[in-house]
């Protein structure tokens, strides 16, 4: 008697669970992972900026102001993650065009006032061209035919017929194929200077160039972790300057330490100019505002390149010191991107380069197509299992058939109450945890029906095939659940998804066939006449 | 079955591997009216991207896969399948994975893998003995090589899904083999009377209808995703339905007779 009340005490607190479970249903609709509703995941790598290395401060910065972004861009219900590789993972629901976001997104929107120190230009046929930077490769690019490579300290002297320097020549060398630069004395290395300069045959490159160390100012050397090209001393290898490239006009300039950065911003403006160009305009605060004074008045006559994400948007001739800290960025093609500029740089600085390493957007009909044929598959194939289970084991089936609905109303409502996100892999994974489910019944009916064929009452084989099947499903469900632990902690996205949905499966079912189906078995044993063997599915054979 | 795997694997060369892996786009687009895989190729040829994979998903809906490709390159393609054949709008899906990151999600796959292959060896070791960890473990690898096989054989392409398919065959295998060991537990102390081998064959005996039943009723939804489901799913599921027949019979044929032959070798129970 004292089992019995165990039992309708256990049958109690599941329809209390079921009630939750159905409130929660009913009130919060089951979150829909991106795939399935629509929308777009971006996934990028931060890495080291200027020398510095990611941090887990400067990895939540970067969160921070990533967020800040996408609410500026009105977009709603982000989810900004970052994943066990620290991958900075953005979900954008209902975002369908994702390019606008991608953008602002990535935009490092470091702002740099760095002074020009040169241009650099090859010389061929008597004429001169700025060279430009393969990013990809990592190098300057350097037409092969190409008679001298030379650094010159002012490229709009060059362009207007003024007076220009020229600091250095870029040679190869040929023992360790670094690529340096050396003084020009305007006398060796072949050649005098660019008016007069024609070979004619061309073929330098076998020339046996003898570089004199003395003279070697320094190399080049190109870091992949942080896309920087510097120039270095030669021997000690410390940075001498960084070459970036001139968005007007695409060359690849030199330049000095970084004076002044965006962090001291006090205002940001896009908007049209008095002459009605593009711009941003920029006023510092009052500790930026004495730093742009310093390096105005110290080097009049020199160029400011303005830098914004390693890219030389201007580069305005210091005529004279200016005492307000007002200045601007031009050279902005479209108003869009002044906007786009003035949004970056009022967010702040990303402490991180971010790279994009995956980027996925799915439409909404398509998310609904796989859900709708999914959860039709999940319904036939729960009709046709219940039909096996009652065909094979009879009345006992009518328990798994009971065990199963009440399995997916509690995973259903644990699901929405958690908001846990149902991913596509994750639909597979219900289905899974359905067999599961069904699983733990066939073992325990299984072993019932064993205990009856060695001629125990019902009621005993119940028990006993209750006792020995515990330790089969236990077992053998936490080994799954080691796995879809495994798939939580290295999974991204969908497949974390499907984690979560395998994991809370097999516990559930676990719960549900352990203690309610069993207390319904036990409880409806009582009654003899529906407790025949045959209505636990077992013939006994005659003479048995 | 292994063996057949490993020929399809180098007749096919190699595995299919998906952008996931090699970096690259991927887009399904729909199109206005039902076309043919040669309209779609010869518009793509035009513009340079013949060497792009389609896959006809619906009559009207097919899925591009190329290389890497830049945002212009992307829209220019986009466009002209607009103006020759006629789009229904923006692709229904597009990814874009960078080249280098298919190496971080391969490291993840087999760090996800060997963990819980180590979870897996350390549980059983506990809970049964060593020699059935260990035995378990070659079933599971039999399973993931069998399943990785099939891909090979008919060429299909092996994503992220797959690898989540492949661990979810090793939760589920390992489910199988662990009910056959329990009987075989259950039952050791009769190896006195009965041998072991005899106690071994006899408890896979019993415990067969529940292997079958089990594995039918988890096969019956899994088909019905196979026939109805879209293509991610259908990707999904057929990894799994290969994974549960192989899980099914490994824990039979192959992580059993183990365990005799280790007993065999290393008696601890009379043969």
């Amino acid at each position: 008697m004292r089992n019995k009340k165990v039992h309708i005490t256990i049958i109690a607190i599941f329809i209390a669970i079921i009630s939750v479970s159905l409130y929660y249903i009913l009130k919060e609709p089951i979150n829909l992972g991106l795939d399935l509703k629509g929308g777009t995941q971006i996934i990028l790598k931060p890495t080291e900026r200027g020398g510095e290395e990611v941090t887990t401060q400067s990895l939540d910065k970067a969160m921070l102001i990533i967020m800040d972004r996408i609410d500026k861009l009105g977009i709603s219900e982000p989810l900004v993650t970052k994943d066990l590789s620290k991958n900075i993972v953005i979900q954008l629901p209902g975002v369908k065009d994702p390019d606008k976001a991608k953008e602002i997104i990535g935009k490092t929107a470091q702002l740099e006032f760095r002074l020009v120190t040169g241009t650099f230009i090859s010389i061929k046929n008597q004429k001169w061209d700025t060279l430009k930077f393969d990013y990809e490769k990592g190098e300057l690019v350097i037409d092969p035919d190409a008679e001298k490579v030379l650094l010159v300290d002012d490229i709009n002297a060059l362009v207007s017929g003024n007076l220009y320097e020229i600091d250095g020549e870029l040679l190869s060398d040929p023992e360790s194929e670094e690529m340096l630069l050396v003084k020009y004395s305007g006398e060796d290395n072949q050649e005098t200077d660019v008016e007069g300069s024609s070979t004619g045959d061309g073929s330098e490159s076998n020339v046996d160039i003898n570089i004199d160390p003395e003279k070697v100012i320094g190399k080049i050397i190109y870091k992949p972790e942080t896309r920087e090209l510097l120039l270095v001393d030669y021997k000690d290898e410390s940075e001498l300057g960084e070459i970036l490239v001139d968005s007007r006009n695409d060359a690849a300039t030199l330049v000095g330490p970084v004076l002044l950065t965006g962090d001291k911003l006090a205002k940001v403006a896009a908007g049209y100019g008095t002459n009605g160009e593009i711009r941003v305009a920029l006023s510092f605060k009052d500790e930026g505002v004495e730093i742009f004074k310093e390096i105005t008045s110290e080097n009049i006559g020199r160029n400011l390149a303005i830098v914004l994400d390693e890219e030389i948007k201007s580069a305005p001739y210091i005529k004279v010191p200016i005492t307000d800290g007002d200045a601007e960025i031009t050279g902005i093609s479209s108003i869009e991107e002044a906007k786009n500029v003035e949004l970056v740089l009022q967010t702040g600085a990303l402490p991180v380069n971010l790279q994009i390493e995956e980027s996925s957007s799915v439409g909404p009909t398509l998310g609904m197509d796989s859900l709708n044929k999914g959860l039709y598959a999940g319904i036939i194939g729960f009709i046709l299992i219940i039909v096996f289970m009652l065909f094979y084991y009879k009345g006992l089936g009518i328990y798994s058939a009971l065990g199963l609905i009440i399995y997916i109303i509690i995973f259903w409502g644990v699901m929405s109450g958690i908001g846990a996100a149902l991913t596509l892999p994750g639909i597979a994974g219900i289905i899974l945890t359905i067999g599961i489910a069904v699983d733990a019944n066939v073992i325990i009916f299984e072993r019932i029906k064993e205990e009856i064929l060695k001629a125990k009452s019902p009621r005993i084989a119940i028990g006993y095939g209750f006792k020995n099947a515990l330790r089969t499903i236990v077992d053998s469900n936490v080994t799954t659940l080691i796995t879809a632990a495994a798939l939580f902690r290295f999974g991204t996205g969908p497949i974390k998804g499907f984690a979560v949905t395998l994991s809370l499966g097999v516990v559930i079912s676990m719960i549900v066939s352990l203690l309610f189906t069993r207390s319904i078995i036990f409880l409806m044993s009582g009654i003899s006449r529906i407790n025949t063997p045959g209505f636990l599915g077992v013939r006994r054979r005659s003479g048995e | 079955m292994i063996i057949a795997g490993i020929a399809g694997y180098f007749i096919q060369g190699g595995f299919n591997l998906g952008i996931d892996f090699l970096g690259g786009s991927l887009m399904e687009v729909e199109f206005t009216r039902d076309v043919d895989v040669a309209e779609v190729r010869s518009v793509m040829n035009d513009i340079g991207l013949g060497n792009a994979v389609l896959q006809r998903t619906e009559s009207d809906r097919f899925i591009i896969r190329t290389t890497p490709i830049d945002e212009e390159t992307k829209n220019e393609m986009l466009n002209s399948l607009n103006e020759k054949i006629g789009t229904t709008g923006p692709p229904l899906q597009d990814r874009n994975v960078a080249p280098g990151f298919g190496k971080q999600i391969t490291k993840n796959a087999f760090k996800a893998i060997g963990i819980s292959f180590v979870g897996i060896l350390i549980y059983v070791w506990i809970r049964f003995e060593f020699r059935f960890g260990a035995s378990a473990i070659l079933a599971l690898v039999h399973d993931v090589l069998v399943t990785l096989g099939v891909y090979a054989i008919l060429n299909r392409e092996i994503n992220t899904s797959t690898i989540a398919a492949i661990l979810t065959i090793i939760g589920y295998s390992i489910n199988d083999t662990i009910v056959v060991f329990d009987r075989i537990r259950e039952n050791t102390p009769m190896t006195g009377k009965l041998g072991y081998i005899k106690v071994v064959n006899d408890s896979i005996n019993v415990t067969l209808s529940r292997s079958i039943n089990t594995s039918l009723t988890t096969l019956i939804p899994i088909i019905l995703l196979l026939i109805l489901g879209t293509t991610a799913l259908k990707d999904f599921a057929l990894a799994l339905t290969v994974g549960i027949v192989a899980g099914t019979y490994s824990s039979i044929f192959i992580a059993s007779p183990i365990v005799v032959a280790w007993n065999n070798r290393f008696p601890k129970y009379k043969k």
